[in-house]
């Protein structure tokens, strides 16, 4: 009964991250990026391209690695989570595509880098890449459609080319989860020493494994209190160990890069920087590694669910920290309410159309799942565990404020700057080739003609800038600007002769003044 | 072709600015830093007038991050761009080590900005609007390699006028925009980056491991199957043997 109550209330949070995801996008689609997003010229990517696009991508990472585990090594044991984690990977890439709508200013123009070349792009590359792995992701969902339909024949087909389409998808990823990294080797001053490293591709693929096989546990351990499906002890055990030793190759290999390239030393430099690495690192692979390693085998689910959670959030602050916190400029930027708003849009889209999926196909091979009703039911939401992890982030943010910024820390080391002074006076050098003077006749009951000098002019202003004047008030056509007629010259020279700026006025009915510019004949 | 920016010669009038924008339709204002509507600019650092556009490097990054290739490096050295390809990812804005390309934030049609050096003009045989509207000949249009020996010469012939640095040189694997300066080019804002290698070397050498890792990855994917497929076929071969063994076995006493 309780459970049925809860229900209800979800389904009214549901609709409401949708309504409000669906108005920040209305404002993105009818106003343009910088009505609905704080990205601007010093900061061109930000949260989209941050946990859409990165973070997305890489927690899809499952369906790869799973697929190759269960059909190239034929490690059959780990056949049950294929199916889930597939179905993951390829809603997450749907979900990728349909957020890079939202991101690039001309969405309708998205197909444009598969007609329109550039190798040398590795955005290009990512762009095939992740068509080419959508494609061979539905190849791969499609018999669970053709199970349901009943079509023997077109299933056989794809039974038939099941192992290279698998290896196809391996090849893919490994290419694109890589050049998600390859991406920011082109940004190595924007780029914090923490995460800037010619190996940057190597850890993109390295976290992804590791990120994607802890989401399939915390899949399990969620699909076991929603489907009442739960994974054998035994097959997440497995996953927990490979999660491990993942884990601890990357940690190793993050270390003994920063070590050779000389820049260990910036994470012990008090920074905003250096809290986010400790962490990333810390909090998000060491913790959870040395948890896993000293649970042992008798873990428990609960807490492996934990310990995979931890495993996760470090994987998405490593990607914002490599997109966001760690580039230059970061004080800059701050999201704004709609890029949030629309990303849990996505999110929220995804889990929905999970349940859908779920209940249309049959994703969990029941045989292989230990029945319902087996497992003891622990709670309807993981809330300890999910607090644990908020409250982390909220922690984070605190500290990360308290410490000092990149741009104050590169401020200090930068010398003042010496005392510049003019190496040109415009009006004492030669060389200078100033605008002539320009006489301007008189109309009809005129006081007669002006002579315009620049130079006085120029002597006269503090800076020395033609468009002072010819910007706006004289025209920009500063070779033969003045097209004025009569009285027009009043208006625009009295935009400084106005008695104020400039003491003379033509604006004098005493007509005292007329005779400083005008000369009679 | 090229700039030659000799920043002793300066004397920040902006009619460089002015030209830029009357040449390519720009709208006034915002003339403080480069922008959407503004190519080229004076940055004044104390005494010293700086003049920025984009510096038409020989090898851009911009152009190599493109995915859609709408930026395009032309055989007048001019980095332009086609608009009818862009897609706005903004990687182009990420890219540029001198944070040049500028994007047209609040626009439904957005297209990213940036100096062209004039292509229309150069194909006329005109020089770009900016180093003919100069009026000290602090910025002077021409060839790369010639401008750099005329830039040689300045500093060789003015003992004490400038630092010893032509910037542009080596920054980012060379660009078509060279600066001269009475003071350190650090002094006056100017990004200090790599001159030892061209930005999209950096993914380039990445990238270009592309058909090794799809041949090798994909040789050894299969391998791994073979080896493992082997193993279970012998396993069922060995289990089944052994299970008509202890048939026969079983038998036997009969």
């Amino acid at each position: 009964m309780k459970r049925l109550a809860e229900i209800p209330r979800w389904w009214a949070f549901t609709a409401l991250i949708l309504l409000v995801g669906a108005y920040a996008m209305w404002i993105r689609f009818t106003q343009g990026l910088g009505a609905a997003s704080n990205l601007h010229d010093g900061f061109p990517w930000g949260f989209w391209v941050g946990m859409d696009v990165l973070v997305g991508v890489g927690l899809a990472a499952g369906g790869f690695t799973i697929a190759a585990t269960v059909y190239v090594l034929n490690l059959k044991k780990y056949e049950p989570v294929s199916r889930p984690s597939l179905l993951t990977a390829f809603l997450g890439y749907l979900l990728v595509s349909a957020a890079l709508l939202v991101d690039i200013g001309r969405p309708l123009r998205l197909y444009h880098p598969l007609i329109m070349w550039n190798p040398r792009s590795v955005m290009f590359e990512v762009a095939w890449c992740v068509t080419l792995y959508t494609t061979v992701l539905a190849l791969e969902f499609s018999p669970l459609v053709f199970e349901k339909l009943g079509w023997r024949w077109p299933l056989k087909a794809i039974r038939a080319i099941y192992l290279p389409l698998v290896i196809a998808g391996v090849l893919l990823s490994t290419l694109h989860q890589s050049s998600l990294g390859t991406l920011f080797l082109i940004v190595p001053e924007k780029l914090h020493g923490l995460w800037y490293s010619p190996v940057l591709p190597a850890f993109f693929f390295v976290s992804a494994i590791a990120a994607g096989l802890s989401m399939t546990i915390v899949e399990s351990f969620v699909s076991s209190r929603v489907f009442s499906r739960r994974l054998e002890h035994d097959v997440l055990l497995g996953l927990a160990r490979a999660t491990v030793v993942i884990l601890a190759v990357y940690v190793t290999w993050r270390f003994t890069d920063l070590a050779t390239r000389g820049n260990l030393h910036l994470a012990f430099q008090y920074s905003q920087q250096s809290v986010l690495f400790w962490a990333e690192i810390g909090f998000g692979a060491v913790l959870p590694l040395l948890l896993m390693l000293a649970s042992g085998d008798r873990i428990k689910e609960r807490n492996l669910f934990f310990y995979a959670l931890l495993v996760v959030a470090g994987f998405v602050l490593n990607r914002v920290n490599v997109s966001m916190t760690g580039m230059r400029n970061i004080e800059t930027y701050f999201p704004k309410w709609s890029e949030v708003a629309i990303t849990l849009f996505f999110v929220v889209a995804g889990v929905v159309l999970f349940g859908l999926a779920v209940r249309q196909f049959d994703v969990f091979a029941k045989s292989e799942y230990v029945e319902p009703g087996t497992t003891p039911r622990m709670g309807w939401f993981p809330k300890g565990s999910l607090l644990a992890v908020a409250a982390f982030f909220v922690a984070l943010v605190l500290l990360v404020r308290a410490a000092p910024s990149r741009s104050e820390l590169e401020a200090r080391l930068r010398p003042a700057p010496s005392q510049l002074a003019m190496q040109v006076e415009p009006l004492g050098d030669p060389t200078v080739n100033l605008p002539r003077d320009l006489t301007i006749e008189g109309s009809a009951n005129s006081p007669g003609k002006v002579v315009f000098s620049h130079a006085n002019h120029i002597a006269m202003q503090e800076k020395v800038s033609c468009l002072e004047c010819h910007e706006r008030t004289f025209g920009m056509g500063f070779a033969h600007s003045p097209r004025l007629q009569g009285d027009q010259w009043h208006q625009a020279c009295g935009t400084c002769h106005d008695g104020k700026k400039a003491s003379t006025s033509v604006n004098d009915e005493t007509g005292e003044s007329c005779s400083t510019c005008h000369q009679s004949q | 072709m090229a700039f030659l920016i000799d920043l002793t010669k300066c004397i920040g009038c902006e009619a460089c600015t002015l030209a830029c924008k009357q040449e390519n339709g720009l709208p006034p204002g915002a003339t403080d830093k480069l922008s959407a509507v503004t190519w080229t600019v004076i940055q004044r650092h104390g005494g010293v007038n700086v003049k920025l556009q984009c510096n038409h490097c020989v090898d851009p990054a911009c152009v190599s991050v493109c995915p859609v290739a709408a930026l395009e490096k032309t055989d007048l050295e001019a980095v332009i761009y086609h608009e009818d390809r862009c897609i706005g990812c903004r990687y182009c804005i990420m890219a540029c080590p001198f944070s040049v390309p500028k994007y047209e934030w609040y626009s439904t049609q957005p297209r990213v900005r940036k100096c062209t050096h004039c292509f229309p003009r150069l194909g006329r045989g005109e020089e770009p609007a900016c180093t003919a509207a100069c009026p000290t000949g602090a910025a002077k249009y021409g060839k790369r390699e010639e401008l750099i020996e005329e830039a040689k010469k300045r500093i060789e012939d003015n003992p004490g006028r400038y630092v010893d640095h032509i910037y542009g040189l080596t920054e980012a694997g060379g660009t078509c925009a060279l600066y001269l300066s009475a003071v350190p080019f650090a002094d006056l804002g100017f990004a200090t980056i790599r001159t030892d290698t061209t930005y999209p070397h950096l993914t380039w050498n990445v990238l270009r491991q592309l058909p090794s890792v799809v041949s090798v990855g994909g040789v050894g994917l299969a391998g791994l199957w073979w080896i493992t497929h082997r193993r279970m076929e012998l396993a069922e071969e060995r289990a089944h043997q052994a299970a008509k063994r202890t048939e026969s076995e079983e038998e036997k006493p009969k």
